[in-house]
């Protein structure tokens, strides 16, 4: 089953190794990433698809304690919830 | 002032008195400035001991510790300490010199990754890219290894950045942010604490971790509810509560785990179902309701499905939580369990039994100690056998059961609580894993006591290989350890060995007596493993003794 996530990141060296070395270490696999820089305000935004068969929620949680995630939220699935870091 | 000047002043104005490193080419500029300033550095001798130092000096006041190490090989040396603080949520705070920015991806000398290298092993980390940024990053190092789930941060600090020129601002130290818990889920949590017939509190490091240890045990005493506590919760709870019943898991006490297994409600108040507490996850209190309690949302569902999940302060939480009780038969059954499965001492011949010695050396400590064990059989006994008044003065690698933690460990908690007796009990195999740190000891003339249970072996492998691996012993016989004495001489530590219980007495005294540091060479029989033990794959309730 594939999740997509909406992400804003802050712009940080190594954040998106840290989203991604997550979602690997937690059991998931990554399916496409997209990633678009949002030069002005120092953001960037990034849409994770993700699949894997342990609970969703346990990847959110784990990416959602990122110090670098300022905005995180679950889309595809039928419960999104959304979490402000 | 230059940037490493700056680095100092930072540290001061969190409070840092103490830091623990090992100097090197790319970290020099700070190693300059810590010369006249009023940090005082402990020259440690491998980055790992200075790591292990910072934890210990960490865990034993609840505050952060410090360490610092040059680029690549004393990056890559300080890995494993701070792996050992993840996974035991402890606040450090580690300052890593690096080569110029220029020279940053270049395979230069002493050039390595330091940042890809850490993420697997800190809770965050940074590297500084502009000067201007190094204050407002160090500062947030310091914020972040302390607030919400503590951990490990590193800040990677290349060596431009530490030459260059920067003014020092002073910096307000933020207010602590509290979450705010949901009152609907207190009184749901109350609710089942109301209707439940045996619930039991499983306490883990948390609770010491959030400075809440006398609010778990005024709820305790209000609920008088039966509890059982964790490897990093020992010590938290009030040793005369009447309804404690003891150490849990896969080397628990019997009691503990049959109480557990029977509860219908199950308060996991700071802890995260390790598989080293929960045996068979599916089989782990298979009758019990959760309540779950914790500072880190991702705990929550992680492992096992709370009914109830409450995120907050426990100075907070737990006082709101208070509801009367009517147990009392089970409590009875707790403590005609916990009567059932006493420890006993009395071991037959003249050998040493360890933990009858280890429990002897906990009623003869002065009441305020701090214990550092290393990891195997040993660990485990201290575990079972000493008694701890609270979980700082117990160090244990728990989450990431670190050989050669035991020592560096002590060493930091020596020199936080400079006027309590710091006490490590290691064994033959993980005294060898930082033996260097002895210079260490020798050096600030430190009044470390060292107890080494002397197996000639590694002795929790070997019990395994003895249980599940047909007494195939693959390498774990170290019957060639060199003499432990001359070591110790070697380092101006007085030393003796004892061979039978009939001494055991005479060593724990000229341990405790003699003035400064002190080792005591226990030498038990290779054959004595620890019990009870709980099969890995098994559940709680089939453990199995000797
Ligand atoms: C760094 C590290 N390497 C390997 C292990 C695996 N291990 C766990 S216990 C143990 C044996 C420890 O032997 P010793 O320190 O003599 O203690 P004993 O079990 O004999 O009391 C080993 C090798 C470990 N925990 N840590």
């Amino acid at each position: 089953m594939s999740h997509t996530f909406n992400i804003i990141a802050k712009q940080q060296p190594a954040m998106l190794e840290r989203v991604l070395r997550v979602v690997r270490h937690r059991g998931f696999n990554l399916q496409s990433l997209n990633v678009a820089d949002c030069t002005e305000s120092g953001n960037v935004e990034i849409e994770l698809t993700v699949s894997g068969v342990r609970p969703i929620e346990t990847l959110q949680k784990q990416l959602d304690k990122l110090y670098d995630i300022a905005h995180l939220e679950l889309t595809s699935a039928a419960d999104a919830v959304a979490i402000r870091a | 002032m230059t940037g490493a000047q700056l680095v100092l002043k930072v540290l001061q104005q969190h409070g840092i008195k103490h830091v623990f490193g090992y100097p090197g080419g790319a970290i020099m500029p700070i190693y300059d400035a810590l010369y006249d300033s009023e940090v005082e550095h402990f020259l440690c001798r491998h980055e790992q001991g200075a790591a292990f130092s910072a934890v210990g000096y960490a865990r034993s006041t609840n505050s952060v510790g410090v360490c610092m190490a040059t680029s690549g090989p004393g990056a890559t040396n300080l890995v494993t300490g701070l792996g050992d603080a993840l996974l035991d949520s402890i606040p450090v705070v580690a300052i890593t010199g690096q080569v110029f920015s220029s020279l940053m991806g270049t395979d230069a000398f002493q050039e390595m990754d330091v940042l890809g290298m850490s993420l697997a092993v800190t809770k965050h980390s940074f590297v500084v890219e502009d000067i201007s940024e190094l204050a407002s990053t160090l500062h947030q190092a310091f914020e972040l290894a302390q607030s919400g789930r503590p951990g490990p941060v590193l800040v990677d600090i290349p060596k431009d950045i530490q030459v260059g020129a920067v003014d020092f601002e002073p910096y307000p130290i933020p207010e602590k942010q509290i979450p705010v818990f949901e009152p609907d889920l207190v009184e749901q949590a109350k609710a089942l604490i109301a209707a439940a017939k045996k619930p039991i509190f499983y306490v883990g490091g948390g609770v010491g971790m959030a400075d809440s240890i006398e609010q778990l045990n005024a709820l305790l005493d209000y609920t008088q509810i039966p509890a059982a506590a964790t490897l990093k919760g020992l010590g938290t709870i009030d040793p005369s509560y009447p309804h404690y019943i003891g150490f849990m898991g896969m080397h628990g006490s019997k009691a503990t785990n049959m109480a557990v297994q029977e509860c219908d409600l199950l308060i996991c108040t700071g802890a995260r179902f390790d598989d080293r507490v929960t045996g068979k996850l599916d089989t782990f209190a298979p009758n019990a309701k959760v309540i779950h309690l914790d500072i880190d949302k991702a705990e929550f569902g992680k492992l096992r499905q709370p009914d109830v999940a409450i995120r907050g302060d426990f100075r907070e939480l737990l006082p709101a939580l208070a509801v009367k009780t009517d147990i009392a038969q089970w409590q009875a059954k707790c403590s005609a369990l916990k009567t059932e499965h006493a420890w006993r001492y009395d071991a037959p011949g003249e050998g040493i039994y360890a933990p009858a010695l280890l429990n002897q050396l906990s009623s003869k400590l002065p009441h305020d100690h701090v214990v550092s064990c290393d990891v195997g059989q040993h660990q485990m006994w201290v575990a079972q056998h000493m008694q701890f008044t609270s979980p700082r003065n117990h160090l244990t690698s728990g989450g990431a059961g670190t050989m050669g933690f035991g020592l560096p460990a002590a060493i930091g908690a020596q020199i936080a609580r400079p006027d309590t007796m710091s006490v490590v009990v290691s064994g033959d195999g993980s005294f060898m894993m930082n033996v260097q740190e002895l210079g260490t000891i020798k050096r600030f003339r430190l009044p470390i006591k060292i107890v080494l249970i002397d197996n000639q072996r590694l002795g929790m492998v070997k019990q395994w290989q003895e249980l599940f691996f047909e007494e195939r012993y693959s390498e774990t016989n170290l019957s060639d350890n060199p003499d432990f004495l001359t070591l110790a001489k070697a380092f101006d530590i007085p030393s003796k060995t004892i061979h039978s219980k009939f001494d055991v007495e005479a060593g724990i005294d000229a341990l405790i007596n003699t003035d400064g540091p002190f080792l005591l060479h226990v030498a038990i029989d290779e054959k004595e493993n620890v019990w009870p033990l709980v099969a890995p794959g098994k559940a709680n309730h089939e453990m199995i003794e000797g």
